[in-house]
C-alpha cells in the first residue's frame, strides 16, 4: 500500500515537471497558464466552463461504467466506440422519424439507442462462444464496421444535404434533452448519475453483479460452482454495450441534436472512458471522479489555449502521460489469477 | 556452503509470522523444516531466499553476513528455492526454461543453444535425471516438471537448494526418484532445506529435523537424535488425535449410479465406466494421478459432457444437466485445484462461502442479496470449521494453504447434498487440516449421505473409504472392501499399467 502511494507521488511529481518544461518550451508563463487550466476546467462566466466540463464528464463516465461493467466480468469489451457510434447513430434514426416528441418520445430515442448497442455487444459475445473469436478482438473489430456504418448512413440515406456536412437532418425540437434552468447544460448528466447509481447498487448488492464478478475472478471457479457463465457473459456484455448506447443517444439528444460524422469518435469518449476505469483499478464508485478528472483536463487546456496562448495538445500530452503510467498497472488488473504463496 | 539464519524476526502488521528463529544449515545435509501450514516454515525460508526483505535479524553466508535486495543476490550467491506452485512457461522446451534469463550469449546478443544444451545435458546425466530437455515443458507430467525445476537451479550453481513442499503433487514413483536425486546432490556436497509437512518423509531422508510452530522455532536435532512422535508432538504441540471412530453403516439405497458411462478424453478403448456410491458410505477412487480421476469427476459434476450412458442421482437421470441443475438436485463438489477452481482468490471468504447458494431463497430474492444472512451464513462457517482468517470480508488470497481448504469444504458439505464429490480434499494442508476435513467426511457419512472420495494418497483412501475402485489407464477396477484389501494391492494395482496413460496424452491434446 505505501509502494502504492510512493509509486502515485512519484508519477505525480514527474508529471508535474513534465507539464512545466512543456509549458516553457511553448514559451508561456506558468502561474498564468496555470490559472487558465483551472479556470478554464471550472470557471467562466457563470460558471459556464464547468458546466461544459460536467456535460463532458457525464459521456466519459458513461463510457467509463460501460468498459467497468464488461472488465469486472473478465471481459475485455473495448469495442465501447463501435457500441457508443451504433447507439448515437440508431437514437438519431428513431429520433428523425419519431411522429411525437415530448418525454415519451426521448425515452423511446434513449431505448432505441441501447437496445442497438446493447445488441451489437452481444455480437462480440456471440463470436466467442460459437466461434472462439478472443472478447478483445471481437470487440476491437466491430468497432469498424460501426464507424463505417454510421459513416454511410450519414453520408448517403439519412443525409441533411443542404447542411454540406455529413450529418443527419436536425432533430425535432420536443426530443432535445431539456436544459437545466438558467444554464445551458442539458439534463444528459442526470441520466448518467442515476446509471452510475444504478451501476453501484449492482456491483455491490445484487446477485447478477456478484455472479458476473466471480465469473470475472475465475471463470474455472465460477463453472465448477454451478454459475451459468455463458449466459452472464452475454448478459453483461450487453449491458455493457446498452450504457454505451445510452451514452451515445444523450450525446446525440443533447448535445449536438443530430447525428454528425465522427462527433463520438474524434473525442474520444470510448477510450477515455476505459483508461479511466483502469485508472481506478475497476473500483466502481471511483469511475466518477475519474471521468470528471478527464473531463476536467480537455476543458482546462481549452482554456490554456484561450487565455494563456499554450497550445491545448501540451495537455493532451500530460493525459497521454497518465495513460502510459496507468498502461503499466493494467496487466495486474487483468492477471488476477496468478498466485503468491499457498 | 554454510547458511545460517541468526535471530530472524518477521512481521506482517502486528502478526508475527516467524519470530526470533535461528537456524544453521551445514553443506551435504539434508535439513528438512517441517510444521502446520501457517507455522512460518515457508516465511522463514523466503528470508533466507530473499523474497522477503522486511525483517530483523541476520544472515550469515559462510560466515559472512549478507544482505539481500531480491532474489537475484540470493541467486547469484547459490541459492536456489523450488516453490510448491512450479513457474514454467508450458510452451517452452525444457532446456528453454533451465536457461531462461541466464541464457549464454555471445557477443551479438544471440543465444548459443548448442553450448548450453550441453551444459544442460551434462547436468543430466550427472545426477541421473529423468528428462529430456528438447521435450516442451507442457507434455511433462508433474514429477518431470519439478526436476525441470531443479535443474534450473542446478544450471544457476546452486549450492543451496529450498524444496517447498517438493512431494506434494507426486507419485510414489517419482517420490522416489526425487529422493535419489536429492542423496545425489547430498552427496556432490550441496546444501538441502526441505520444507514439508510429511513426517515419514523426514524419517525417510533427512539428515536434520527443525520442527517450527506458529512462528517460532521449537526443536532443531540431528533425526538420530530425535523420534517420530517426538517431531509429530512438536508440530501439533499437543496429544495425536485420535484415529477416527465411524458408525456402523448398512447402506441399501443408492444416492449416486454411473451406468455404462463412456467419458470423452478417457482413453479405454471405449470401455465404459458404472459406479454405484450407496448412502452412508465413503467410495475411494485410488490412483496415480492424471489417470483420468480429473475427467472422471469433471463428467460427474458436468463440467465434461459424457458421450453415453446415464447419471442417476436421486433417481434422477443428470447425464443432460448442467452444473447448476446437478447442484440443486443433490451434489456438492470439493476441487482439487483450490486456487482456482475451488476459490476465487481476489474474491473476500464472504463471497467465496455463498458461491452457490446466492439463488436460495434465504441468501437472496433472486435479484438482491440479503447481505445480513451472507455475514451470519459466512461468519458461522468461519467459526463451525475454525478457518483462521481476520473477517469475512478478507480476500481468501491472504488465507494459508490449509485455511483456504477448510473454507472450501465448509462450503460445500454445508449444503448438506445427497451426493459429495471430494478430490484430493487435503491436498497439500498441515496435519490439523486435514484430520478436521477428514472428520468432516465422515461426520456427513454417519448423517447418510453419499460419498465419492477421489484421491492420490494411499493412506487417505484406506483410512476413509467403506469400498475402494482404483482407476489406471483411464479404467476401474472392481470395487474392493478396504477392511480386505492391503496399501500393498492396491498400489499394484494403481501401477499395474505402468507406461504413461494415454489417457494423459489426449489430455494435453484437448483445447
Amino acid at each position: 500500500m505505501t509502494q502504492r502511494l510512493y509509486s502515485l507521488l512519484a508519477a505525480s511529481i514527474l508529471l508535474l515537471i513534465i507539464f512545466a518544461s512543456l509549458i516553457w518550451l511553448a514559451d508561456a508563463d506558468f502561474f498564468k497558464s496555470i490559472t487558465a487550466f483551472f479556470k478554464g476546467a471550472f470557471g467562466g462566466r457563470k460558471y459556464a466552463y464547468l458546466l461544459v466540463t460536467i456535460s463532458r464528464a457525464a459521456l466519459i463516465t458513461g463510457m467509463a461504467i460501460a468498459a467497468l461493467i464488461a472488465f469486472r466480468a473478465g471481459l475485455f469489451n473495448i469495442g465501447g466506440e463501435g457500441q457508443l457510434v451504433i447507439g448515437g447513430l440508431a437514437s438519431a434514426f428513431v429520433a428523425i422519424n419519431l411522429p411525437f416528441g415530448g418525454p415519451a418520445g426521448i425515452f423511446l430515442v434513449l431505448l432505441a439507442g441501447m437496445i442497438a448497442a446493447g445488441v451489437w455487444a452481444m455480437l462480440a459475445g456471440i463470436m466467442k462462444l460459437w466461434l472462439g473469436v478472443p472478447i478483445l478482438v471481437g470487440t476491437l473489430l466491430l468497432n469498424y464496421p460501426a464507424r463505417y456504418i454510421a459513416s454511410y448512413f450519414v453520408s448517403h440515406p439519412l443525409r441533411d444535404i443542404a447542411s454540406g456536412m455529413p450529418q443527419t437532418h436536425l432533430i425535432e425540437k420536443s426530443l432535445w434533452l431539456p436544459l437545466l434552468p438558467g444554464t445551458r447544460l442539458d439534463i444528459g448528466f442526470i441520466f448518467i448519475l442515476f446509471i452510475f447509481c444504478i451501476v453501484l447498487i449492482y456491483c455491490y448488492r445484487t446477485v447478477g453483479g456478484y455472479e458476473a464478478k466471480m465469473t470475472g475472478l475465475s471463470i474455472d471457479f465460477a463453472n465448477a460452482s454451478g454459475l451459468k457463465t455463458k449466459k452472464i457473459s452475454l448478459k453483461t456484455l450487453a449491458l455493457s454495450g446498452a450504457i454505451a448506447g445510452l451514452v451515445g443517444a444523450i450525446a446525440v439528444l443533447g448535445i449536438h441534436h443530430r447525428f454528425t460524422d465522427g462527433m463520438l469518435v474524434q473525442p474520444l469518449y470510448a477510450w477515455t472512458g476505459i483508461v479511466a476505469a483502469l485508472m481506478v483499478s475497476l473500483i466502481p464508485w471511483a469511475v466518477l471522479p475519474a471521468g470528471f478528472f478527464f473531463a476536467a483536463i480537455h476543458s482546462g487546456a481549452s482554456g490554456m489555449e484561450r487565455t494563456a496562448d499554450v497550445p491545448k495538445e501540451i495537455a493532451i500530452i500530460v493525459q497521454g502521460m497518465i495513460i502510459l503510467f496507468v498502461a503499466s498497472k493494467v496487466p495486474t488488473a487483468f492477471n488476477q489469477n496468478i498466485g503468491s504463496g499457498k | 556452503m554454510k547458511a545460517e539464519l541468526h535471530e530472524i524476526s518477521v512481521k506482517f502488521g502486528t502478526f508475527c509470522a516467524v519470530n526470533n528463529v535461528s537456524l544453521s544449515f551445514a553443506p551435504g545435509e539434508i535439513h528438512a523444516l517441517v510444521g502446520e501450514n501457517g507455522a512460518g516454515k515457508s516465511t522463514a525460508m523466503s528470508v533466507l531466499f530473499g523474497l522477503n526483505t522486511d525483517y530483523q535479524g541476520n544472515i550469515f553466508i559462510n560466515d559472512q553476513l549478507r544482505r539481500w535486495k531480491s532474489p537475484a543476490d540470493a541467486i547469484s550467491a547459490g541459492i536456489g528455492m523450488v516453490h510448491q506452485h512450479f513457474m514454467l512457461q508450458e510452451t517452452m522446451s525444457v532446456l528453454e526454461n533451465v536457461i531462461l534469463c541466464s541464457e549464454p550469449v555471445n557477443k551479438l546478443g544471440f543465444v548459443n543453444f548448442a553450448a548450453a544444451a550441453k551444459t544442460v545435458q551434462n547436468l543430466i546425466d550427472s545426477y541421473d535425471l529423468q528428462i529430456d530437455q528438447t521435450q516442451k515443458v507442457g507434455e511433462l507430467s508433474v514429477g518431470q516438471r519439478q526436476a525441470v525445476e531443479i535443474l534450473k537451479l542446478l544450471y544457476r550453481r546452486s549450492e543451496f537448494l529450498i524444496l517447498d513442499e517438493p512431494t506434494a503433487v507426486l507419485t510414489p514413483n517419482e517420490k522416489e526418484e526425487l529422493f535419489q536425486s536429492l542423496s545425489n546432490f547430498k552427496a556432490s556436497g550441496k546444501s538441502i532445506i526441505l520444507i514439508t509437512h510429511k513426517i515419514d518423509e523426514v524419517m525417510m531422508i533427512a539428515d536434520k529435523v527443525s520442527v517450527m510452530r506458529s512462528g517460532n522455532l521449537i526443536s532443531s536435532k540431528l533425526l538420530k537424535n530425535t523420534s517420530k512422535n517426538e517431531i509429530q508432538q512438536n508440530i501439533i504441540g499437543g496429544k495425536l488425535p485420535k484415529p477416527i471412530k465411524r458408525k456402523q453403516m448398512h447402506p441399501k439405497d443408492i444416492g449416486f449410479e454411473m451406468q455404462k458411462v463412456i467419458i470423452p478424453g478417457l482413453a479405454t478403448g471405449g470401455k465404459p465406466i458404472s459406479l454405484k456410491v450407496y448412502l452412508g458410505e465413503i467410495v475411494g477412487i485410488a490412483g496415480v494421478s492424471g489417470n483420468g480421476q480429473g475427467s472422471l469427476v469433471e463428467a460427474i459434476v458436468g463440467i465434461r459432457n459424457i458421450l453415453s450412458g446415464n447419471m442417476l442421482l436421486s433417481n434422477e437421470n443428470i447425464s443432460d444437466q448442467d452444473v447448476s441443475a446437478r447442484r440443486k438436485i443433490g451434489l456438492s463438489y470439493i476441487p482439487e485445484d483450490r486456487q482456482s477452481v475451488g476459490l476465487a482468490l481476489d474474491a473476500s471468504v464472504l463471497e467465496n462461502s455463498c458461491v452457490s447458494q446466492m439463488r436460495n431463497k434465504q441468501f437472496s430474492n433472486g435479484y438482491f442479496f440479503n447481505l445480513q444472512h451472507l455475514f451470519k451464513f459466512s461468519e458461522q462457517l468461519v467459526s463451525e470449521y475454525d478457518i483462521r482468517v481476520g473477517s469475512v470480508k478478507s480476500k481468501v488470497r491472504t488465507m494459508s494453504g490449509g485455511n483456504k481448504q477448510k473454507l472450501v469444504v465448509a462450503r460445500e458439505l454445508e449444503q448438506k447434498k445427497q451426493l459429495v464429490i471430494a478430490e484430493n480434499p487435503t491436498w497439500g494442508v498441515d496435519i490439523g487440516a486435514i484430520n478436521k476435513i477428514h472428520q468432516e467426511l465422515i461426520k456427513m457419512r454417519d448423517m447418510g449421505h453419499a460419498i465419492l472420495l477421489v484421491s492420490n494418497e494411499i493412506e487417505e483412501i484406506m483410512g476413509l473409504s467403506d469400498r475402494i475402485h482404483v482407476m489406471a489407464n483411464g479404467q476401474l477396477s472392481e470395487s474392493l472392501n478396504s477392511d480386505q484389501v492391503t496399501a500393498n494391492k492396491l498400489g499394484e494395482l494403481m501401477l499395474s499399467r505402468n507406461e504413461p496413460a494415454l489417457s494423459e496424452k489426449l489430455e494435453m491434446m484437448r483445447p
